[in-house]
């Protein structure tokens, strides 16, 4: 099942001899069960691609489709309730809300998205495998960089979204911690047929892949 | 509310010192609305006591009670009924062997009026025979008491407190209920004027005399001496006060919230609504505001306890009740800044 499908997508910024062409027709589909990687350098269009791929930017032309449903045809709200029920984001950082424990920043995810997420027990297999189930009581300034990183992972997970897209997610880890972050988003894209899109300059992520595309000037092409 | 609670406990430091600033404005206008109601009460305590509604006055008093003289011919042109009892008031000052002097209003009554034989004594006896006078409680203050001899300025004659009354103050001088032959002695005046005012339960008191005038009793209120004056200053006070109580919660929460932008904006993304992020803003702003209410009500008691006896401050929980809904509406108000600063936030700014 097609998960996010970009149609003809060109996106534009600023306007008259200002104007950059940021992404130039790009055409992208990610199936369920597919874990998927974007690289390219920096300013190449990455995270703009990513951000329309998200349904968080719109197009200037072209279609972008999640889950089957056209995001440009949804309301602003109806976008908010696809984000927060079918995907998950992981970001460079402000991930974690800076006020909130390891474990309050699950129970924020409660009180906001009511059904489907993951089960204690589930959580707690899921902390254990990210190596973060002791900082449960922790709150963000009480952690390394790449600690925070992998709360903000398990954060995203614990939602249970189809979707999972990540900006940079193995930027503060090290090499083992990459393999088993790595392992984890492939495993969850095989076993609960989820689809994961990460976008990094990480090459050690390539190895997981089950396709990976390059941006390079706004044009994207499979590798 | 779990977003705004969670941030509170967390940051205590920087939302008590938040919490102090609404402390010591609510306390600060708490106080200033006691004093506000507790002057304004003892300008016009003996008239909610008599429970008037109007007082006809000599026309050219200027609806001052001190100027109005009501002659023998003019009283017999009012139709008095039992809802009406004339007063004749002189200004005096209060002496007594022992005891410091006190500024006061006399005020003397009929015995067959209204104000007589409602005048409630909480010590002594009510009379007005001879020179027997009934006086207001604050003279115990000074030290006076039942049985005490007293003269009014350079009279020589020797009244004597035989009771009493309480919540009898009119223009902040407390008053001497006394008869109105012994008023008619002190003033020396004969019996050509009669009385001061009529007072009366009515909305109006009923005469046929083109020299007298029924005004409403609010009217007459507002024509006291400094009354209007000093209540349109405390109103100011207060007014200022809600306003700059307006402006610090409105950046305090602005600063807060531009803080949390970043978060904010990956909530957001992550597709958590905007009006979660708002409902945050705004359920910090009332637990601020009411957190710092509830101290200053407190503290506010603690003073009230505190106090002097002599300080005229009136705490009426109606008044302050009024007064803490309007600050709660003042930081709702407050936060509506922050809040369009959230609707306007773009998710992809993060990224």
């Amino acid at each position: 099942m097609t998960a996010i499908k970009l149609t003809n997508i060109n996106k534009y910024f600023g306007s008259g001899t200002s104007k950059v062409h940021v992404l130039t027709d790009i055409n992208f589909s990610a199936e369920r069960g597919e874990l998927i990687v974007v690289i390219g350098p920096s300013g190449s269009g990455k995270s703009t691609f990513l951000t329309i791929a998200g349904g968080l930017l719109t197009p200037s032309s072209g279609q972008v489709e999640i889950e089957g449903k056209s995001v440009g045809n949804l309301s602003d709200s109806q976008r908010d309730a696809l984000r927060l029920n079918n995907i998950g984001f992981i970001l460079q950082k402000y991930n974690l809300v800076p006020y909130l424990t390891v474990s309050e920043q699950f129970e924020l995810v409660d009180k906001i998205k009511k059904d489907n997420n993951f089960s204690k027990d589930n959580l707690l297999d899921l902390l254990k495998k990210l190596g973060i189930e002791k900082y449960v009581n922790k709150y963000p300034n009480e952690l390394s960089g790449g600690q925070n990183q992998r709360v903000a992972i398990a954060r995203a997970l614990y939602a249970n979204p189809d979707i999972v897209l990540a900006d940079e997610p193995t930027a503060s880890l090290d090499s083992e911690k990459v393999i088993e972050v790595g392992s984890l988003l492939k495993d969850l894209a095989v076993e609960q047929n989820k689809a994961i899109i990460i976008v990094t300059h990480d090459q050690r992520l390539m190895e997981f892949a089950d396709k990976t595309y390059e941006i390079m000037d706004g044009k994207i092409s499979l590798k | 509310m779990f977003l705004a609670v969670k941030e509170i406990l967390h940051e205590k430091l920087r939302y008590s010192l938040i919490i102090s600033m609404f402390v010591l404005i609510g306390y600060l206008i708490f106080i200033l609305t006691g004093l506000a109601q507790g002057l304004a009460g003892q300008n016009t305590e003996v008239l909610d006591t008599w429970g008037a509604r109007s007082i006809l006055l000599n026309k050219d008093s200027n609806t001052n009670i001190s100027q109005s003289m009501i002659t023998n011919d003019q009283y017999k042109n009012i139709n008095m009924n039992s809802k009406d009892a004339s007063v004749a008031q002189m200004g005096v000052v209060v002496k007594s062997k022992d005891r410091s002097q006190v500024s006061g209003s006399f005020m003397g009554i009929k015995t067959d009026e209204f104000i007589y034989k409602d005048l409630k004594i909480t010590e002594g006896k009510k009379s007005i025979k001879n020179k027997d006078v009934v006086v207001d409680s604050s003279y115990k203050n000074n030290g006076y008491k039942i049985g005490d001899k007293i003269k009014f300025n350079s009279s020589k004659t020797e009244f004597k407190i035989v009771g009493f009354t309480e919540n009898a103050k009119l223009n902040i001088a407390p008053i001497i209920y006394g008869s109105t032959d012994n008023w008619s002695t002190l003033r020396g005046m004969g019996n050509t004027v009669v009385a001061s005012a009529v007072i009366s339960k009515n909305d109006k008191v009923k005469f046929s005399s083109d020299q007298l005038k029924s005004y409403p009793i609010g009217q007459f209120i507002n024509k006291l001496p400094g009354y209007s004056a000093q209540v349109a200053t405390f109103t100011f006070m207060i007014a200022f006060l809600m306003v700059i109580s307006l402006i610090v919660i409105t950046v305090f929460l602005y600063i807060l919230t531009i803080q949390k932008l970043p978060n904010y904006a990956v909530l957001r993304a992550q597709g958590v609504p905007a009006s979660i992020l708002v409902k945050t803003t705004i359920y910090q702003s009332l637990i601020l505001v009411i957190v710092g209410l509830l101290v200053a009500v407190i503290l506010t008691a603690i003073t009230g306890l505190l106090i002097p006896a002599s300080v005229p401050i009136f705490f009426d929980v109606k008044m302050l009740s009024l007064v803490s809904l309007g600050i709660v509406l003042t930081s709702l108000l407050g936060s509506l800044i922050p809040v369009r600063t959230i609707l306007k936030i773009d998710p992809v700014s993060i990224l």
